[in-house]
């Protein structure tokens, strides 16, 4: 992005993309539901790179320096995968399709995991999702991270068994199931709208625009 | 109409646009893959695997073909080459070398602290936090909270000692 000299990637760029064309025609022969996985994901890149999203700077923005746009764009997003979750739940039920959501259990490591998550983000210069992201963009730091990563994340996994032993751990709870769906949907867009005013409230304080 | 094209491809969008697209895509990957996008554990299961051949770990529980055909990996090296993708678009694609000795530091302290997070946490910043508000967890919410505050301690110290 800084460099003053302009050159043209064109011809890399042209080259990448029969590059990945290759490969989604190669993936088509295997499985067409990776294929379009595969294609979900380079979107993913893609839109996340473009866009600038990293939900590290979502949450350390307000902190560091007042700014909560993006943090407002999160909530965004969080609004809209809630509403969209639901009704794909719904239409998946209507068919019979089974589906699997992200109801985990709940347990102290549960708090600790979030806090070392937290911290670790914020040192690495990105989430996991980020750290993906810019290796991609060509950061040597975030190879760095991603090797610590691999090697915090085998540790974790080993040792989720002792946290269980210790302080044990509750069933995930499904809150459709506790308050029913309506309640459920009207309670969390609620809360995102809070969230919301009360980013906006906060960069107007912190930056007085 | 110039300008437009100019902007998509060379960027920045507008975070809204953002959230928007990605809101979508997140749908979609729901919808294909009856599942939740999710990014550590596919990482953590290869390095499993890889560990166990290199002789430091013993996890017999993962093929290369097993790992070949699993959805979360083709999720990742999707992301990592969208992410390339979208800078070579733009003209945008270079190394960028680590400027100082201690950004390497915390930069592996940070993943290891970050690795282990998510493995206890059964999730990240989207399988644990985005996936799992959008689930209607509670756990969701509660790590989001554990998430934010773990930042706040982050950004102090990173205050403190490193900028």
């Amino acid at each position: 992005m800084g460099t003053n000299a302009f050159h043209s990637q064109q011809k890399w760029n042209l080259g990448f993309i029969v590059f990945l064309t290759l490969l989604l025609v190669l993936l088509a022969q295997i499985s067409t539901n990776l294929t379009l996985i595969f294609v979900l994901g380079i979107s993913l890149g893609f839109v996340l790179q473009k866009s600038r999203f990293c939900l590290v700077s979502a949450l350390r923005d307000p902190i560091l320096i007042g700014m909560t746009e993006l943090t407002r764009a999160f909530l965004l997003l969080l609004g809209i995968s809630i509403l969209g979750f639901a009704l794909v739940s719904w239409g998946a039920s209507q068919r019979n399709i089974p589906l699997i959501l992200n109801v985990f259990p709940l347990g102290v490591h549960t708090v600790v995991g979030g806090l070392l998550f937290g911290i670790g983000m914020v040192l690495a210069g990105g989430c996991s999702t980020g750290i993906l992201m810019r290796i991609g963009e060509g950061f040597a730091m975030q190879g760095v991270a991603f090797f610590g990563l691999v090697v915090g994340a085998v540790l974790g996994e080993r040792s989720l068994i002792t946290w269980r032993n210790l302080f044990g751990e509750w069933s995930g709870i499904f809150l459709p199931d506790l308050l029913g769906w309506v309640p459920t949907l009207i309670l969390e867009i609620a809360v995102l709208v809070t969230l919301w005013q009360l980013a906006k409230w906060w960069q107007k304080k912190q930056l007085g625009e | 109409m110039k300008k437009t094209w100019q902007t998509i491809i060379h960027g920045p969008w507008a975070y809204w646009v953002g959230a928007i697209i990605l809101g979508m895509l997140n749908l979609l990957v729901l919808i294909v893959r009856h599942q939740p996008w999710g990014v550590t554990q596919n990482i953590e299961h290869w390095a499993e695997w890889i560990g166990t051949n290199l002789g430091v770990l013993d996890d017999q529980g993962f093929t290369f073909m097993g790992l070949m055909t699993s959805s979360g990996t083709y999720l990742n090296l999707g992301l990592l080459m969208g992410a390339f993708w979208a800078t070579l678009v733009a003209s945008q694609a270079r190394f960028r070398p680590i400027r100082d000795r201690k950004f390497f530091l915390s930069a592996l302290i940070g993943g290891l602290l970050m690795g282990y997070g998510a493995r206890i946490a059964y999730g990240c910043n989207v399988g644990a936090l985005l996936n799992g508000i959008a689930s209607s967890s509670l756990t969701g919410w509660i790590f989001a909270i554990a998430v934010f505050i773990g930042t706040w301690l982050g950004s102090k110290f990173l205050v403190k000692y490193l900028l």
